[in-house]
């Protein structure tokens, strides 16, 4: 079936975030006088969010299930860590390059195979266990590091996948995109795809049509776990060194643009492309409030409110959807009477 | 012991959308007595009692309480004249103990603070009159089912409740529980509190009752006292004479075709044991009883959803382990009993829903291919004649009816050897149940081995072909030829046609 252009603009224009993010772009224009509207700027933008959307392309899965994955800071900072005393070892060669892109994105592998096999089997919720894992691999990292910094700093190829450009855009940009279309591609055009939104939206109907539940799963963690590692390879690439505390804090900044971006955290519901655009609206309010002048010491607040803004957004289209109140506050007053009665 | 009416209802009406629910229905309840409702699914039974409680409003008739005219509006009204029910689903908060549970809401403070002691005492003192077996402390996760059914009582107690109502109390006990809370009813009766006991299980009915008012759709079909208590007079006014014969009795049937599901001796711990089966093609095969008589557990162990301790399982004659992929290949399909929570993703579409058990035709190497899916999804909508046509609505909008038949457009569309059905129209209204029952009809002409639960025993009338009930995880008896009553199946459900059981 084709799609008439009528139907793009009205996708368009239901979809609230793309307004509010061309409402957001038109006033940083306005206000910076053109400063925000140029070319340059825009890679920039893309440049910073290219490590985070990383992580987005694979941290969706588990959300999609009903989970979530706090590690892939711990796997980006192990990948990095890992990959630097690889690369090290080898000299700094290519082949060395090569060798620790693939040591290091195979502990993100098994991290998050780890996981999924362990969330898959129990019923443990997956926030409590990747809230401790996490701490786990970053002890793991300070082991592997002892503590220091391990600078690669003669490495071409880490080099030139770190610092060159093609056609004026950054590598990471041009590896987030490989990775979204990737991931875009598993998550609406294959069997698989469907499976990890049936699974996340009712487990037990999908097990009874004879979905391998678990697998689902395990294979949701694995992509994760390889993401983050992906995308500390390449931090690490970019700054020249693995240190201890690579990437820490990333996994806030991947969950709020999953939220800002439309996924329910119940699973089952959302698209990677509506994340991807939760990181694009957060890295053109940090880019703007930068070009605007404010200063940095208010950009977490105004980070935060805009966060609780996108979760109560979800919960109130969650209630009307269901169809019980219109408005998940009005609960709050029924309960009281009932109490009160 | 003071014999005095407590509660009366005179010339009770209510008129749900021009369906008479109840027609003049008068119901007396004296104090200390155990009064029984007994009638079929929709006799009035739920209905009476939602007026009685405040849920809904009475459309005619007065309401006597203890000689006086009461106006019963809420659940709070019927709180303050003494009235309480106990839920099936137990209202309780698991992680506080039980005199905390009992005094919720009602908390003994003095400036905000709350007196524990004299809380405690209370509730101790009233455990000992009733001899409950039960510490104040106790937290109530920790306590059985039948417990938790004490502390419920305790709190309509703590409330003074002069009326409980306690609906089918026994439906998650075990049988040693469910003796427990008899005798708890016996010690509330000789302290002169009155209960309306609702339950489909007649033996501990009639066991228990001093009185039972039948039921039959909206009106009283007759009230008898303990002494004149004869199960096959009450099984009688419960179906009524009126019924037709068509379908009050169903002409059965064997099958001469070749067996395509066969069991044997299968058993669970707790569930079912030693149960050997077989069904034919083309074949619908009811298994009916009791809620709790091990009907569920056994089919979905059939679909390898649960485990089963021992026995065999043979499928068009060969060795069949279940496992649920294995089953969906072989030709098996399963319509569960929730279809909210099992059969359905409310949040994909009709035509998601129905591809879940259909990937093998919509895909090659992992990619699914949108046209066939569409395809798929219309083709789905058209064999199970889904009201509006629409593949692409979600499924948690649709109406139940429909939703269930998503659930059958999941397996109408692969070619089928075994349907596995359990309870397909719980909920559904009667338009949707007919249309079920001619898929689930035009599925046998077509071959298919049908194994069904059911619990409505117009339904097992309508659809069987043979009928197998089963009491207590075994089965209790087959009808196979010949003519079968709804009489017939209720004796054999509750074991009242086996003398000397009772």
């Amino acid at each position: 079936m084709k799609k008439s252009r009528a139907d793009i603009r009205k996708k368009v224009f239901s979809n609230s975030r793309i307004i509010v993010l061309i409402l957001m772009c038109i006033y940083l224009t306005a206000a910076t006088n053109g400063k925000f509207f140029t070319y340059s700027n825009f890679v920039s933008i893309m440049y910073s969010i290219s490590l985070t959307g990383i992580m987005i392309c694979g941290a969706t899965f588990p959300v999609l299930l009903g989970g979530i994955d706090r590690t892939v800071s711990g796997n980006a900072a192990v990948c990095g860590a890992m990959a630097a005393t690889v690369a090290l070892y080898f000299n700094q060669t290519d082949i060395g390059a090569i060798l620790a892109l693939l040591c290091g994105t195979a502990c993100g592998v098994l991290s998050g195979f780890f996981h999924g096999i362990v969330l898959s089997r129990f019923a443990i919720p997956a926030f409590l266990l990747t809230l401790a894992t996490n701490e786990v691999l970053y002890g793991i990292v300070q082991f592997i590091t002892g503590n220091q910094l391990i600078n690669v700093l003669n490495c071409e190829l880490m080099n030139q996948i770190g610092q060159s450009r093609f056609l004026g855009i950054p590598i990471p940009v041009y590896i987030l995109l490989i990775s979204f279309v990737g991931c875009y591609i598993l998550l609406t055009h294959t069997v698989y795809g469907r499976q990890i939104y049936a699974v996340g939206g009712n487990r037990q109907a999908a097990e009874l049509s004879g979905i391998p539940a678990r697998r689902v799963i395990i294979i949701a963690y694995t992509i994760s776990g390889f993401m983050g590692a992906l995308s500390g390879f390449l931090l690490s690439c970019m700054n020249r060194q693995a240190s201890a505390a690579q990437a820490q804090g990333y996994e806030n900044d991947v969950l709020a643009a999953i939220v800002v971006g439309g996924i329910s955290l119940r699973g089952g519901e959302g698209t990677l492309q509506g994340a991807l655009l939760g990181a694009i609206l957060i890295g053109v309010m940090t880019n703007g409030l930068r070009l605007l002048g404010i200063d940095s010491i208010y950009h977490n607040l105004i980070k935060g409110v805009i966060i609780i803004i996108a979760i109560a957004w979800d919960m109130l289209s969650a209630a009307s959807k269901s169809g019980t109140t219109k408005n998940p506050l009005a609960g709050l007053f029924t309960r009281k009477k009932l109490r009160e009665g | 012991m003071d014999k005095a009416i407590l509660l009366e209802m005179n010339n009770i009406e209510k008129i749900f959308a021009h369906v008479q629910a109840l027609d003049r229905v008068n119901f007396q309840v004296r104090r200390g007595e155990v009064h029984t409702l007994l009638g079929e699914n929709g006799a009035g039974k739920s209905t009476l009692i939602k007026i009685l409680t405040g849920v809904y409003p009475k459309d005619g008739g007065q309401i006597f309480m203890e000689g006086r005219e009461v106006n019963i509006a809420s659940r709070e009204d019927a709180a303050a004249l003494g009235i309480s029910v106990i839920f099936q689903e137990l209202s309780l908060i698991p992680t506080l103990c039980v005199y905390q549970n009992i005094m919720l809401g009602k908390e003994f403070s003095r400036f905000g603070f709350v007196q524990a002691k004299k809380e405690k005492k209370k509730i101790a003192d009233l455990i000992e009159y009733y001899g409950f077996s039960l510490g104040v402390n106790d937290i109530v996760e920790t306590l059985s089912v039948a417990q938790m059914q004490m502390v419920e009582i305790l709190k309509a107690l703590a409330a003074d409740a002069k009326l409980i109502i306690m609906d089918e109390p026994t439906a998650s006990l075990s049988s040693h529980e469910s003796k427990l809370l008899f005798s708890i009813i016996d010690q509330l009766r000789e302290r002169g509190v009155s209960i309306i006991y609702i339950s489909h299980r007649l033996e501990e009915v009639f066991k228990l009752s001093d009185r039972i008012t039948i039921l039959r759709d909206g009106k009283i079909a007759g009230v008898v006292e303990k002494n004149q208590i004869n199960p096959s007079e009450i099984i009688k006014m419960m179906i009524g004479k009126s019924v037709s014969e068509a379908t009050a009795s169903r002409m059965l049937r064997q099958s001469e075709e070749e067996t395509v599901l066969s069991i044997q001796h299968l058993c669970c711990l707790g569930a079912y044991e030693d149960v050997s089966l077989e069904v034919k093609r083309g074949e619908v095969l009811v298994l009916t009883g009791l809620v709790g008589s091990g009907r569920t557990e056994l089919i979905r162990a059939i679909y390898g959803a649960d485990p089963y301790d021992s026995g065999k399982i043979e499928l068009e004659g060969k060795p069949y382990q279940p496992q649920i992929k294995k089953a969906v290949a072989e030709g098996f399909g399963l319509i569960p009993e929730d279809r909210r929570t099992q059969g359905l993703s409310p949040l994909l579409s009709v035509t998601g829903n129905v591809a879940l058990t259909n990937y093998d035709k919509i895909s090659s190497k992992g990619f699914v291919s949108k046209a066939r899916e569409e395809e798929l999804g219309r083709h789905a909508v058209r064999l199970v004649d889904l009201r509006p046509p629409n593949p692409n609505v979600l499924a948690g909008n649709l109406s139940g009816g429909n939703q269930q038949k998503v659930v059958l457009g999941k397996w109408l569309t692969r070619n089928l050897k075994v349907l596995l059905i359990d309870e397909p129209t719980v909920g559904i209204d009667i338009g949707a149940k007919d249309e079920i029952y001619q898929i689930i009809e035009t599925l046998s002409q077509n071959g298919v081995a049908v194994l069904m639960v059911s619990s409505d025993i117009a339904e097992v009338l309508r659809v069987a072909h043979r009928i197998i009930v089963m009491r207590e995880g075994k089965i209790a008896k087959e009808f196979h030829t010949g003519i079968v009553t709804q009489e017939d199946i209720l004796m054999a459900s509750s074991g009242l046609d086996t003398e000397g059981e009772v």
